[in-house]
Formats: C-alpha cells, structure tokens, sequence
C-alpha cells in the first residue's frame, strides 16, 4: 500500500508502525514517530495499524531509509 | 507531533517542567539551559534522560553536543549561534538525531544539506522566552517554507516553534508542519499537567 513518510510517498508491505520499523531497519533508540500528527512511543508501534494514505512522520538520526 | 522544551519560571525548576510535561503525556522533550554551568546542566540532563527512557520519551538537549555524545542522549538541538550541524554530525556520527533551528528557506536547505534530521522552525511570533529572535515568521511563512522545501525535495519534519498558544495550533498544523514546540505556554498554564493534555489533544486532533 501506498503511505507518505516524511511527505515522501512510499509504498510498503508493513501493516503496523512496528513492522514499518523492522523493514526500515530503525534503531533501537534515537527515533521518534508519529501517525497522522499523534506521536506514538515505541512500545505501541506494532499494535499500531497502518492504512493506504496514511501520513507518517519519523524523526530519527541520520543512517537508513 | 508535540515537542516540549524545558524552561523555568519562579514556580518550577527545570526538572519540574519536564516531569509535568512527561506527566501530561508528552513524549519529546528538549532540556535547554542555555546559561547554566556544564556541572549543572549534566546533572539535570542525566535525571531528566532517566525520566524520559522510562516514559518511552525522545531525549533531545539544546546546544551541548559534547554531553550529548557522553550521556549517550537521543540527539542534540542546534540554535542560530551553536556549533554548526555539520561539525555536529562529524562529532557524533550517525547514531544521534540533530535538529536546527531555521528562520529562512536558506537555513533549512543548509541544514538539510549538513545532515539535519529534523528542522525547529520559527519564531511563530515574538516570544519572551528566546532572546534576539529573527523575525517572526507567522502562519503565512511556514506555508511559503513548507510549499518550497516540498518543492526542493526537502522532506525533512519541520517542528513550528516560537510563542505558540493553545489557540494558534490548529491554523499552524494546517499549514503542513510536522509538529509545534512549546515552552512558555504550558508553565504559565494554571495547571501545566492538565495543560500539555490539553495541548497534546489539540496538536493531534
């Protein structure tokens, strides 16, 4: 499905925050993000769904995706 | 996104600020102490970073690259007149997250090219709480900002910071921004707890 990280359209398979995580390879610390505009903390990231056209905001240091 | 940056009045230290914004939900916070000794500033950033691992926060200090890199926090705030983004990013490498400060399209391309992760964008309008500010940008400069940074393919979040009320969150996240900064306004708030809840509502409406 077809989502925007950072404004930037991106099509992904993830279907959770958490696996977007895992495909993007994030770190362990040093990240930040948010669906829509609600921030949501790392722990919650796999029970968060992700849906086609949703916004993503991630905010994280400079390696990967 | 709802970023708090700690400060002080006569009530609170900055220590009771940032535990009233942790308290209220908020899950970005930014120590900025920008007079206060190294000692002191370690001191409080080693309690506040304690706090928000716990709280499942982003920890994000103003200014100290240095202590950044030692407590191992989750990355530095770099203003107009701190150490350049890239000299940052060439002190602390990949692993942390730099943010700057940007009044203008030029700032935010020169940081974006310096290897920024992140833009603090403002000031919104004139604010007690930062001294020699640029000029305010208002909610017409972060349209014009945020249409040309999409234009240059910048698609770096920019963060609206700068004397930013309840009242004006609404109008500023429709301009496309990332998120808002707030400082001032949760503390004078009656009950600064309830406040950032508040807050934190309104941004994410």
């Amino acid at each position: 499905m077809k989502i925007n990280i950072n404004n930037k359209p991106t099509d992904t398979t993830a279907t959770t925050l958490g696996e977007l995580a895992q495909q993007m390879a994030l770190p362990e610390k040093g990240v930040a993000m948010a669906l829509g505009t609600k921030m949501v903390q790392r722990a919650q990231w796999a029970e968060t769904a992700l849906n086609e056209g949703d916004s993503v905001i991630i905010i994280k240091a400079a390696c990967g995706g | 996104m709802l970023q708090f940056i700690s400060h002080y009045t006569e009530r609170y230290s900055y220590l009771d600020s940032i535990r009233m914004a942790l308290d209220g939900g908020c899950r970005w916070v930014q120590l900025r102490m920008k007079d206060a000794a190294d000692d002191e500033v370690r001191r409080v950033a080693e309690e506040a970073q304690r706090w928000c691992r716990d709280a499942g926060a982003t920890f994000i200090v103003d200014d100290r690259v240095e202590l950044v890199r030692q407590i191992g926090a989750d990355g530095v705030h770099l203003g107009k007149n701190d150490m350049p983004v890239s000299e940052a990013r060439a002190l602390l490498g990949d692993g942390f997250i730099i943010g700057g400060t940007a009044n203008t399209f030029d700032d935010i391309r020169s940081h974006y090219e310096a290897g920024a992760n992140y833009i603090g964008c403002g000031p919104f309008r004139f604010t007690t709480t930062k001294k020699g500010l640029a000029p305010v940008l208002g909610l017409e400069g972060y349209t014009y900002l945020i249409k040309r940074a999409r234009e240059e393919g910048i698609n770096l979040p920019i963060v609206a910071i700068g004397g930013i009320t309840a009242d004006d969150i609404p109008a500023i996240m429709s301009t496309g921004v990332s998120g808002v900064a707030l400082s001032g306004t949760v503390l004078r708030a009656e009950n600064p707890v309830e406040e950032m809840k508040k807050l934190i509502k309104i941004t994410e409406k």
